[in-house]
């Protein structure tokens, strides 16, 4: 592949990056998060095996196929289950109405575009524009965490972030170190099972969502 | 020799913490605690010394340097202290039924795997190691603020882990942008803080810049600067005391360590005054904020939690006003407020066991009921609120100093005006909490001597800071504040 041809599939995932990113802010059910979430994680594992192809870092390969495993599959999948197991009577329950979320959301898109095109010579050591994908998605992340009562959309915006922060540095020109890249992946997956124990331990013994405690105050 | 031990010393916690798993009773779970302590403070000292006669050691991706060395002194005292506090106030809290007794191997376990990240993460020469170490603590010490299973605890521990795990992404991403700056240049190798340090100057200051930005919000969280400061006081007030102790003493230190990192990268790609300019800022939005929670407070947990806002934010004043004295006094300030803070929580601890409540205007007249703990609790008052001859005040001082001396006097006159009303705010809690007739509800038990211990042990080093500062503090001091300064 030409570097004209890897910035353009690279550029047409950030397209798509950002559009499972608006379903996830669009989402009215838990479950449609969940599943934009695996999507987004997919294209991630997708860029990764382009630019692996493209940069012949085999590295990428690695740090592709444990996306897959994990952020696509594994992940989604305990999400799944968690909603299922807690019979969840409540969806997604935004703080502020849908719509004007998804208003700041595209303030925040236009705000990285304009930041990344400031710097001028960012250009040659990260692919593509995935630097202001990758800014976009992580701040989009954290409005979706601070937007929405229940836990586990909070997580969803978790995951949706640290996914734009994977897409930014596979597209740095060098690559990432390999071990820091799984040593982060590593963090994720136990900080998502911290998350999740934490979730189901406040429905047993309160029977309430974690998100909904707020007794400490001042 | 030096070098081996770089690698010894996170194994040493590590080793620690699967040996609290091979058995249940309390009094062997607490010996395997404080000799665990013990042996990571010999070899941090051991390691000090290597490096005062032979500079900075690295191996693979750690390195330790003057700078990382103040940290981890601070650290392995201060969980030296902690474990023989904790000897005495795990005997009351199972006595009570604060803690159960089948979970304290798992309490133990959790502990020493915190400290274990945390030694990671102020050895750390590799920015992706630190951050790796960073997001460990979290995970680590966010179980711990919740151990105690009620309502209160959980939600604080959700808090904490939602808010300081998304806070340190921005972390990552910074790491990121700054490696993609310097991966240009250094190659696969542009993950070393060293690394990075010899080819700073040539780095892009437009990326390097934003960078900074997104590390100094993302370490920030962590570090409980306002107005990222959410989980910190939530955390502080329902973690078990001694853990309290740690997040406050030591771990909002290791997170400033990781924005002092990038301040120096920062500094040398985009000159010293950006760095110190958004320093500067956030420190005195935190210095600020805390101030009207301190004088309204009645949870004495809490109280402390806000007064570490207050410090932190001292610390990053000290960093922003710069130069020799500034990057000194907020160096010696981390050490002074990481002692001071822990002591005033051990106090707290065992006030709050005695009257069994958080409430200060419950804690009435403590001085009749135990009069060393109440001694303590107020000289750690004192100490915080700035008096001299306490180590507080040196450091204070000096921060003071540097400020006068770069003419920032707007930060002077508000960092000056919140210092006084903080002062007179925390005197009339301690005073009221120390004098006066002792509350039906307070204890009349003879005061334990573990706990004492411990607090012995930090008091001693508190005042002993405030009168001098003794050479082999002074030395790591001045060479951490030229790696800093540069």
């Amino acid at each position: 592949m030409t570097l004209e041809t890897v910035h353009t599939v690279i550029d047409d995932i950030g397209a798509l990056l950002l559009f499972t990113m608006i379903l996830i802010v669009a989402a009215g059910q838990i479950y449609r998060a969940i599943y934009a979430v695996a999507a987004q994680s997919l294209l991630i594992a997708i860029a990764g095996a382009v630019l692996a192809t493209s940069t012949g870092n085999r590295d990428l390969w690695v740090i592709a196929g444990i996306t897959l495993a994990v952020k696509a599959i594994i992940l989604p999948w305990v999400l799944h289950r968690v909603v299922q197991r807690m019979d969840v009577r409540r969806e997604v329950e935004p703080v502020i109405p849908i719509s004007a979320t998804l208003v700041l959301a595209v303030v925040i898109v236009v705000a990285s575009f304009q930041l990344s095109a400031s710097l001028g010579s960012v250009r040659q050591a990260i692919t593509g524009n995935a630097l202001p994908v990758g800014i976009a998605l992580t701040l989009t992340g954290v409005l979706v965490m601070a937007t929405r009562k229940t836990a586990l959309t909070q997580m969803v915006g978790l995951f949706a972030s640290e996914n734009g922060i994977f897409f930014t540095a596979m597209a740095v020109t060098q690559g990432m170190p390999l071990i820091i890249e799984i040593g982060v992946i590593l963090d994720v997956i136990l900080a998502a099972l911290v998350m999740t124990i934490m979730v189901l331990r406040v429905r047993s013994t309160v029977d309430a969502d974690i998100a909904d405690l707020d007794r400490l105050r001042g | 020799m030096a070098e081996t031990l770089l690698w010894v010393l996170p194994l040493v916690p590590t080793a620690t913490a699967l040996a609290m798993l091979t058995t249940r009773d309390r009094r062997i779970l607490s010996a395997i605690d404080v000799s665990g302590s013990a042996v990571l403070a010999v070899l941090a000292i051991v390691l000090a010394r290597a490096v005062a006669s032979d500079g900075p050691q690295a191996f693979g991706v750690l390195r330790v340097d003057d700078l990382g060395l103040v940290f981890l002194l601070l650290l392995v005292g201060l969980t030296l202290a902690v474990s023989v506090y904790t000897v005495g106030w795990l005997e009351q809290a199972v006595a009570v039924g604060n803690m159960k007794a089948e979970f304290l191997r798992s309490y133990f376990f959790l502990v020493h795997a915190f400290v274990a990240t945390m030694v990671v993460t102020v050895l750390a020469d590799n920015l992706g190691v630190l951050w790796i170490a960073m997001e460990g603590t979290t995970i680590t010490s966010a179980v711990l603020v919740g151990f105690h299973g009620h309502h209160h605890g959980l939600e604080a521990a959700w808090k904490y882990i939602i808010v300081t795990t998304i806070g340190i992404s921005f972390g990552l991403f910074g790491t990121v942008l700054v490696y993609a700056a310097a991966a240009e240049s250094a190659g696969a190798g542009a993950m070393s803080w060293s690394a990075i340090m010899q080819i700073a100057p040539t780095l892009d200051p437009g990326i390097v810049r934003i960078g900074f930005i997104f590390v100094m919000v993302g370490y920030g969280t962590k570090a409980g600067l306002a107005p990222m400061h959410l989980w910190l006081p939530d955390a502080h007030s329902q973690a078990p005391t001694p853990v309290s102790a740690l997040l406050s003493g030591i771990l909002i230190k290791c997170a400033l360590l990781g924005i002092i990192r990038f301040q120096t990268i920062a500094a040398a790609a985009a000159g010293p005054e950006f760095p110190a300019t958004v320093l500067l800022v956030f420190g005195l939005i935190s210095i600020v904020v805390a101030t009207p929670f301190i004088l309204t407070q009645h949870d004495i947990k809490r109280l402390l939690g806000y007064h570490s806002v207050e410090h932190v934010g001292i610390v990053a004043l000290g960093l922003g006003f710069g130069g020799r004295i500034g990057t000194y006094g907020a160096l010696l300030h981390v050490v002074n407020h990481g002692v001071t803070k822990a002591l005033a929580f051990f106090a707290a601890g065992t006030a709050i066991a005695r009257y069994d409540s958080r409430d200060m205007r419950v804690i009435r007249g403590l001085l009749g009921v135990a009069p060393i703990g109440a001694t303590f609790l107020m000289l750690a008052a004192l100490s915080l609120a700035g008096v001299p001859p306490f180590s507080i005040f040196v450091s204070e001082l000096m921060v003071l100093r540097a400020g006068i001396g770069g003419g920032h006097w707007v930060a002077i006159a508000i960092f000056l005006a919140m210092v006084v009303v903080i002062f007179a705010g925390l005197l009339h809690h301690a005073g009221a909490m120390v004098f006066g007739e002792p509350t039906a509800a307070a204890g009349r038990e003879p005061e334990a001597g573990f706990p004492l211990l411990g607090m012995v042990l930090l008091a001693a080093i508190m005042i002993l800071l405030g009168l001098t500062i003794p050479a082999s503090l002074d030395e790591p001091l001045r060479r951490a504040t030229e790696i800093i300064v540069g």
